[in-house]
């Protein structure tokens, strides 16, 4: 940037050099030429120019030039200020001479024109044609470069102006390169628009520099070429529309849109799409959108609609996709050599349909054809054939991708030999008259004839693995192919298949051909049975045994065995034995023979297995224990020397019940441990094994061995009865349980018990969490009985017994059992409590008798007088300690009246009231009988004054002593109120008059009938309306108890109603000692007289 | 004609009639239903103005009420036969235009084009009946020419102003329907319309 400027100054001061060089030649007088330019457009000829000062007139000038290469001057006469001379290497003088109109010379002057001093600028370009493309809104722009006056390769630039709208708004502005090659060249430029060419004009000019490198004087552009047009719609009198018409752009591309319409109509507004567009205005006739970073359009396209003023509308459809994706994995290969199959995937999708699809070429570079794919859209990945060209092995395929945005290609160089994905094989049969060889044919639809095959038939069979078997075969056209397979098994049903591909270059298999049958003939046995013998328990007979030849053994169908039974060479005895039978039986008596046996099908008879029927003594034969391991029983042996063509162990496949299953395995002689599995074993099932030896002369018994493949718990406990019970201990006594219920090796019992009474629901003893249960685990199986001991008498317990193996522990068998009573014990229990009774009656009766002075003066004394009564000083005192309490002081009292009943008419209300009042209970008399026929004298007392003073208790006191009976206030209002009780009390509250305290209606009953009717007099007029329940909220020592609550309340009411003298409680009694509240009776001074 | 007509042929023109005219319903239905397809698959405006065009029949009539019979058959014929040209273009268009996801359109307007072929046929049929038989299709192809050369917007609206008028045609067929299976005195049906019929 910085160099450029500098540059420009540089030139610039040249420039002004020059410029004063030729000013300073100048001679300023008048008429005298000056101002001599020289300009070059191009290398051969320049001209100059020079301007006269004088204003006269003027006429010809005489123009006089030389070089230093050529002295004579040359001169040239002209009318003009102008010249056109040669171009000279060298410096040149000019000599101009100015002549009047009469030929007289007005001046002279001469120039030295120095190379440096000519400017050099090309003459004007002319653009030869602007045309423009519609469709692509492409202008294209042709002019000739004039290089035929330059020498060849200089460096020409063109400038290039677009301009738009009537306006002529620059559009842009380009700098083309080119090279002069001496000759006249037409250029080409092409200018996409980013606008529709039919929307406005556009216009365009040209300019031009020629780089002249040896040139040493000013170089300049050319002058700009005249403006060359193109018309938009908007010019031609009917040209309207929406443009570009129905093009195709890119995603995220910008696309300006116009509307072109009739010069009296208007735009109301532009759609693309749903949205609504800015206008740009253009022309008077047309208006533009400007769409940025359009997004892909439905496959319908994008609408784009201009709604003009009267409800007309114009539009156009724009499709915007993407350009083709580079197709993916393309691969060719041939199933036949008769057409080349190329796939490839798509990659993303353009978003263009029908006619703006993507459309796909396949072209062979090799032989140059070129072939056009029809694919489906659909489909995601594409497909195209090739056919096959002859004598071509190698192809060069490029397949094309194109759409309307743009395009792209794929290619792929492949050997067709190893490209071979040959079609099914058809047609499979099977032959064959062997039993173990087969012949497959099939045929291939192809012409293979260059390459090898490679073909793979699998086979199958129902008792063995798949197995594959590759054949390799030349390669046939439309050929039938065979193959042969051996070492089949005789009589097997087998499926065949074959799959085939190029052996030489494998690329891919071939899809399977169906699946053919086919079974192979019989073959003899293999070999002959495994074969065991037993003689029968009286030993007369013997039983062959003989296991079934597997499949794969007896190569057929097995239809019957031959037993034969051989003394030396001598036929003893021959049978047989037809399928399915697998044992025989043969009466030798006490002989011994060796049996063959011959397993046959109907191709043959096997090879015959033979066995010994000599069976050697065996001495202390042990029994053992197997051990369960996995899903089988290990048994295990010591070596036997003697023993020398091996073991036997046989067992019986069922355990218990008869007839014995046999089964048996042998075992070469250096084996001393085995692990018998059978699938016919069950857990929890004994086994008995037993182990046999082969010797030279026989077989012998070695060892009988039992176990099971997994043990159990019993199936149940044993049964279990009690022998015995006493008061502390139980005897248990119980069976053996049988070995098929055992599942396992016995290893003990379990006796759980504790107190339980016997109750169906009750959980077993060992899940009940009874904190009491015991359990004693007996280990020793010999036992069969146990005695409990340390047991309470005459209580239920509950017992369990239970049988465990290593398995577990079987489900409990439960007793109830009650101990028996401990006799001398209830005994003793009785007998020490009536003894203690009559002890103390005994001491109680001497006391009483040797008291009985006392007692009757205390409790019965003859005189009945208060005060004479030693209970009563007894009681006196007490309370002379309290002198605030003086309720039972025997001061004079004077009754305000005194009414005697007659005892025969009053004996029966006595009755009542002790009916009715409660606190009668307490004031009858211990010999109750004489009081039925005491006449009592009802004495209403209260002093009037005095305090108060009970001075009898006269309820009391017995009839005898008295013929009157004292019934002071508390008494009368003793029977209190108890709970049951109320509801009575709540008729006479609930009346229309409602007391605040209660009047006993026993105590009213007591009364006759003209007192009470007096007292009802009396009571009418006026009725307390003193809460009993506020007084009892005045005693707060009183005890909480109802009846005691109530006895302080009669205490004090009375009084209040008949005295008027207790209505308010003294503050003292809250605080007075519980006697006061006691009051007097029997009763209490019974319960206060302890020391007596 | 009609005073001549066979108990069974007067039978036959009013089943006839009574089938075209249950037809005609169907068509409607089935060409609304293609409109609201046609428009959303083509991102048009429903409300877009589609002015008269080049080659589709107008279903309007000036002297409606006035037209006799044949006239009435000869017009719906002529009519539907434009339209199966026109439809069968439509169709061929979308074949070459649209993409994977049109195929419900498609099926639409392959549809609606199996039914107007069939109306055409059953107006055949009555014309048939009326002893004077079908025209030939000759004049009632429509010029193929001028519609290459129109853009795919006038193409798309050109396909909603089809439909909308076959919707149109569909309503007036069955009018004329009922009026042909009205029994007009003597025998004939050819009774002018009153006013309030008149379209």
């Amino acid at each position: 940037m910085w160099k450029n400027s500098s540059l420009c100054c540089v030139l610039a001061l040249a420039i002004l050099c020059l410029t004063s060089l030729i000013c300073s030649q100048e001679i300023g007088s008048p008429g005298e030429p000056q101002n001599l330019k020289c300009i070059m457009h191009n290398l051969h000829k320049m001209i100059c120019t020079w301007d006269v000062s004088s204003k006269g007139r003027y006429g010809q000038t005489d123009f006089c030039y030389t070089t230093s290469h050529l002295p004579p001057p040359v001169c040239i006469k002209t009318r003009e200020k102008r010249v056109e001379i040669p171009v000279s290497e060298s410096s040149i003088t000019v000599s101009i001479t100015t002549n009047s109109i009469y030929g007289a010379a007005f001046g002279t002057k001469k120039f030295a024109i120095h190379k440096k001093d000519i400017s050099f600028v090309p003459l004007t370009p002319h653009i030869l044609s602007l045309t423009p493309d519609f469709s692509t809104s492409t202008l294209n722009l042709k002019w000739s470069d004039n290089g035929s006056v330059f020498p060849y390769g200089l460096d020409a630039f063109w400038q290039i102006e677009i301009l738009r709208k009537e306006t002529m708004e620059k559009v842009t502005q380009v700098t083309y390169h080119s090279k002069l090659t001496h000759e006249n060249t037409i250029l080409s430029w092409n200018w996409t628009s980013d606008m529709p060419l039919e929307c406005t004009s556009h216009y365009a000019k040209i300019r031009c520099y020629i780089n002249v490198t040896d040139f040493v004087g000013h170089k300049d552009w050319s002058d700009w070429s005249p403006v060359e047009k193109v018309l938009g719609k908007d010019t031609e009198p009917n040209g309207s529309g929406v443009f570009p018409q129905d093009t195709v752009v890119a995603v995220g591309s910008d696309v300006t849109i116009c509307c072109v319409h009739a010069e009296d109509q208007q735009i109301k507004r532009m759609t693309y799409g749903p949205e609504i567009y800015p206008l740009i205005h253009l022309s008077s006739r047309s208006s533009a959108i400007r769409v940025i970073n359009a997004s892909a359009s439905d496959t319908s396209g994008t609408n784009v609609v201009c709604t003009l003023s009267q409800d007309e509308m114009d539009g156009t459809v724009l499709f915007v996709g993407y350009a083709p994706d580079t197709p993916q994995n393309l691969s060719c290969e041939t199933s036949n050599f008769l057409i080349i199959k190329c796939t490839w995937k798509p990659g993303r999708p353009s978003g263009l349909y029908g006619k703006r699809r993507t459309k796909y070429s396949l072209l062979e570079r090799i032989s140059g054809k070129n072939v056009s794919c029809e694919v489906n859209e659909m489909n995601r990945e594409r497909v195209c054939g090739f056919p096959v060209l002859a004598d071509q092995k190698t192809y060069s395929f490029t397949l094309g991708v194109s759409n309307p945005i743009g395009q792209t290609e794929s290619s792929l160089l492949v050997d067709l030999t190893q490209r071979v994905h040959p079609k099914t094989p058809e047609k499979l049969t099977v032959s064959g008259n062997s039993s173990t060889n087969v012949h497959l044919h099939w045929y291939i639809n192809g012409s293979f004839t260059e390459i090898r095959l490679l073909c793979q038939i699998e086979i199958s069979s129902g008792h063995s693995e798949q197995k594959l078997h590759n054949v390799s075969m030349p390669g046939g056209k439309f050929s039938t192919y065979t193959a042969q397979l051996n070492a089949l098994h005789p009589y097997t049903k087998y499926q065949f298949r074959v799959r085939c591909s190029a052996a030489d270059h494998f690329w891919r298999w071939s899809d399977w051909s169906r699946v053919e049958e086919h079974t192979t003939l019989e073959a003899p046995p293999a070999r002959g049975p495994d074969v065991w013998r037993e003689r029968s328990p009286s030993g007369s007979s013997l039983k062959i045994f003989w296991k079934p030849l597997t499949l794969s053994e007896a190569n057929g169908k097995i239809v019957s065995h031959e037993v034969s039974c051989y003394l030396l060479d001598t036929l003893l005895e021959y049978k047989e034995v037809t399928e399915p039978s697998n044992s025989t039986e043969i009466k030798l008596g006490k002989n011994d023979c060796v049996i063959s046996v011959v397993a046959k099908n109907h191709a043959g008879s096997s090879p015959p297995s033979k066995i010994t029927s000599v069976e050697l003594p065996s001495d202390n034969v042990k029994t053992e224990r197997a051990v369960a391991l996995g899903n089988g029983i290990y048994i295990s042996w010591s070596s036997y020397p003697n023993v020398t063509c091996g073991y036997i162990v046989k067992w019986c496949r069922s355990s218990g019940s008869e007839p014995c299953s046999v089964d048996w395995q042998k075992f070469p002689s250096n084996t001393t441990d085995a692990v018998i599995k059978s699938a016919l074993f069950r857990p929890g099932v004994r086994y008995n094994f037993l182990l046999y030896g082969c010797k030279s002369s026989g077989y012998q018994l070695l060892k009988n061995i039992t176990g099971y493949m997994k043990e159990l718990p019993p199936k149940r406990a044993p049964n279990f009865t009690v022998e015995e019970t006493s008061s502390d201990s139980i005897l248990v006594k119980w069976e053996d349980i049988p070995v098929e219920d055992c599942q396992g090796f016995l290893e003990g019992y379990r006796l759980s018990f504790a107190k339980g009474e016997k109750d169906a629901l009750k959980p077993r003893l060992s899940e009940s969490g009874n904190p009491e249960l015991k359990v004693k685990n007996i280990t020793d199986l010999t036992k069969k009985s146990l005695r409990i001991l340390d047991l309470q008498g005459k209580t239920s317990y509950q017992l369990d017994l239970q049988a465990y193996t290593a398995g577990g522990v079987s489900p409990p068998n439960s007793l109830y059992v009650v101990t028996k009573e401990d006799s001398v014990g209830l005994i003793i229990a009785i007998l020490i409590p009536v003894a203690v009774v009559v002890l103390l009656g005994v001491v109680a009766s001497i006391f009483c008798y040797r008291k009985r002075e006392w007692i009757k003066d205390t409790f019965y004394p003859e005189i009945p007088n208060p005060e004479n009564s030693k209970a009563l000083q007894f009681q006196k005192n007490i309370c002379e300690g309290n002198k605030t309490l003086k309720t039972l002081e025997m001061n004079p009292c004077t009754p305000n009246s005194v009414e005697v009943v007659e005892t025969q008419s009053a004996a029966p209300k006595i009755e009542d009231t002790e009916m009715m009042s409660p606190a009668a209970d307490t004031t009858v008399p211990e010999d109750g009988s004489d009081s039925e026929n005491e006449n009592h004298v009802v004495v209403s007392y209260c002093p009037p004054i005095i305090e108060e003073e009970i001075s009898n208790p006269s309820m009391d006191e017995p009839v005898g002593s008295s013929q009157v009976v004292y019934i002071d206030i508390q008494s009368m209002y003793q029977p209190q109120i108890k709970a049951e009780e109320e509801p009575e009390i709540d008729l006479v509250t609930t009346a229309g008059y409602k007391p605040q305290m209660q009047l006993p209606i026993s105590a009213l009953k007591i009364e006759s009938r003209s007192a009470t009717e007096e007292e009802s007099d009396k009571t009418a007029g006026y009725r307390p309306q003193a809460n009993t329940n506020a007084w009892n909220m005045d005693t707060p020592d009183s005890p909480g108890s109802v009846e005691s609550t109530n006895e302080n309340a009669s205490f004090g009411s009375p009084c209040s109603i008949n005295s008027r003298q207790f209505l308010i409680p003294p503050k003292d009694d809250e605080d007075s000692p519980k006697p006061t509240n006691t009051g007097w009776s029997f009763t209490h001074f019974f319960q206060n007289k302890p020391n007596d | 004609m009609a005073a001549a007509e066979t108990p069974s042929a007067a039978l036959r023109r009013r089943d006839l009639c009574s089938r075209g005219i249950r037809l005609a319903g169907k068509m409607r239905s089935d060409v609304a239903d293609l409109l609201d397809v046609y428009v959303e698959r083509q991102g048009l405006d429903a409300s877009a103005n589609v002015a008269a065009l080049d080659g589709v029949p107008a279903a309007a009539a000036e002297r409606w009420g006035e037209q006799t019979e044949s006239q009435r058959l000869l017009d719906n014929l002529a009519a539907y036969r434009a339209f199966r040209a026109l439809l069968t273009e439509m169709l061929e268009e979308q074949r070459d235009q649209a993409g994977p996801a049109d195929t419900a359109l498609r099926e639409a307007l392959a549809a609606v084009l199996l039914q107007v072929s069939a109306f055409a046929y059953h107006l055949e049929e009555l014309l048939r009946l009326e002893s004077r038989g079908p025209p030939g299709e000759e004049g009632a192809r429509p010029p193929a020419g001028p519609r290459l050369g129109l853009g795919l917007f006038e193409r798309k609206l050109r396909g909603l102003g089809v439909l909308r008028e076959l919707a149109q045609w569909a309503v007036r067929s069955a009018r004329d329907l009922r009026q042909l299976s009205k029994p007009g005195p003597g025998g004939t049906a050819a009774v002018p319309a009153g006013p309030a019929e008149s379209q």
